[in-house]
């Protein structure tokens, strides 16, 4: 009996993994077939040549140039400001909160992950509202607050796995650096984040993705149509996934439709780019420490 | 005769020790003394506070929650008896100079190179400036010690976690053998070797003590008649047994 259970669950549990990998490359095909045909410098750049773009010496109005550099702003502001007080709000949760403290903090933390972007977006808007009425005429959706909003957003990734992957870490492991004479910052350093780097990393991947594809957040922050390339923090800027979305909703025939798909399929490319860097990143860093690739 | 002289002084003087976990008392008025270049062996049946016993000894027990000892922990590191159990002690200097080895494999996130050269990493500033083939020197002689050099010398960039259950036993030997710790502590280090291995720690020990006082935890019986100098049995959080 026990002997068909295992069976069951085997079947079960290798067919609902077939099934993710048909429906991820099922989407990628997709992707690729209706946006592989517009891939090309003039998607990207429009009538402007390559050179000038890139060197911002003349603008692209009717190309993704502008949508692409506005998204990996967004992308690097975002986790600029999540990475750094994501990482140390795990580290404290696991390592050094009092119990009723790590209670307190870990509810409000699992709070602010279930709110829904759109709530996020329109606190971000009423920041902008506020600061507007502040200081009239200077503060306007921008950048900087699309950034602030999308930080608060994926911070809750970041501290959870950081905190998650520390916890899960054995308590002997946790003792061997100690026992040689190690600190407490010295055992954190040198052996607990380098022992849990990849959960670490994973979480970090996770808010890129999230960073690169919301598009309520930035609806209500700080995101038009035709800002061009970003060159302030305090200015508007466009990106690939509100593109997306407004092309989608909005398109006049199957040519404009099918840039948006050569949209996804850039933002793709980003996302798998951003995911790779972070596996260098991991392995740069472990191997700096000691830990073999 | 200077032989009998050396064997004799003593190394560790506890006096009155209680060691608990919360409101668990694990071990309750231990006091006996221990001699320099000794093999000590501690006996007792599971969960009789043997690992806690050695955890005093290298002064680990504040990093574990709810853990207190109290009494007198007095170890002759060459300068004068000093008590280790007091308020303010140097942890991790005490921590360098009684090298602890655990009951399983520990190695860490590191090369196997990484792991041995580790506790250097952590000397204070001015000691640790040595150069790159001093640090080779010592990381391999720590490696010879604990008979792992021969297997490892040609991989030493190698993920440490990919050694065999008793390479990685031998690697945590080596590494606390690195800073050459005037005390050994060992929980039950041979629990997971087969019988070569066994005999070479077994080997590796009697030749350390020429210059080292060792503690070991073991269940075995036969390993603790063929090299303990003396015993210690703990039993119901008391010391129940002590001699020869």
């Amino acid at each position: 009996m026990s002997d068909i259970r295992d069976r069951v669950m085997a079947v079960y549990c290798t067919g609902a993994a077939l099934v993710l990998v048909t429906g991820l490359f099922t989407i990628i095909g997709f992707l690729v077939i209706r946006g592989y045909g517009v891939l090309d410098a003039t998607l990207v750049f429009g009538d402007v040549p390559v050179v000038d773009a890139l060197l911002l010496k003349r603008q692209v109005f009717n190309g993704l140039f502008p949508a692409i550099t506005g998204t990996l702003a967004l992308i690097i502001l975002a986790m600029g400001l999540a990475l750094p007080l994501g990482l140390a709000s795990g580290i404290y949760l696991a390592e050094y909160a009092g119990r009723r403290t790590k209670w307190i903090f870990s509810l409000m933390v699992d709070i602010l992950a279930g709110i829904p972007s759109i709530v996020v977006g329109l606190f971000g808007f009423s920041i902008t509202v506020f600061l507007h009425n502040v200081f009239p005429g200077r503060i306007f959706p921008c950048l900087m607050i699309s950034g602030v909003a999308l930080a608060f957003l994926v911070l809750p990734y970041i501290i959870k796995t950081t905190q998650a992957a520390l916890e899960a870490i054995p308590g002997a492991t946790r003792l061997t650096a100690l026992s040689l004479g190690a600190s407490g910052l010295e055992n954190l350093v040198y052996v607990l984040i380098p022992t849990c780097l990849s959960d670490i990393v994973a979480g970090v991947v996770l808010a890129i993705g999230r960073c690169a594809e919301d598009t309520a957040v930035i609806m209500l922050t700080g995101v038009v149509a035709t800002a061009g390339v970003p060159t302030s923090l305090f200015a508007g800027f466009q990106a690939l996934p509100f593109y997306i979305y407004y092309t989608a909703s909005e398109y006049a025939g199957p040519s404009e439709l099918n840039s948006a798909y050569g949209a996804a399929l850039i933002l793709l490319g980003i996302c798998t780019g951003l995911f790779v860097l972070a596996h260098w990143i991991r392995l740069r860093v472990g191997r700096r420490m000691g830990i073999p690739g | 005769m200077e032989t009998k002289n050396r064997e004799s002084r003593t190394k560790i003087k506890i006096r009155d020790l209680w060691f608990s976990y919360g409101k668990r008392s694990i071990l309750e008025n231990i006091s006996l003394d221990i001699p320099a270049h000794t093999i000590t062996s501690v006996t007792g049946p599971s969960g009789q506070g043997k690992s806690s016993f050695l955890m005093v000894l290298n002064r680990l027990w504040p990093e574990i929650d709810g853990a207190r000892a109290r009494g007198e922990v007095n170890i002759d590191f060459g300068d004068g008896f000093e008590d280790i159990n007091r308020s303010g002690a140097d942890l991790a200097r005490i921590r360098r100079r009684v090298g602890m080895v655990f009951q399983a494999p520990d190695p860490l996130p590191m090369s196997i190179f990484q792991n041995v050269a580790f506790p250097l990493k952590l000397l204070p500033k001015t000691r640790r400036k040595i150069s790159r083939d001093a640090l080779f020197s010592k990381v391999a002689s720590a490696l010879k010690q604990a008979f792992l050099w021969e297997e490892v010398k040609d991989r030493l960039d190698d993920d440490a976690a990919l050694l065999s259950g008793g390479q990685q036993q031998r690697l945590c030997i080596a590494r606390a053998l690195v800073l050459n710790p005037g005390i050994l502590l060992l929980d039950e280090p041979t629990s997971s070797l087969d019988e070569d291995a066994v005999h070479r720690v077994e080997q590796l020990l009697l030749e350390l003590k020429k210059d080292k006082t060792i503690i070991l935890v073991s269940h075995y019986t036969d390993q603790v008649k063929r090299i303990a100098d003396q015993g210690l049995v703990l039993r119901n959080r008391r010391l129940v047994g002590h001699g020869s």
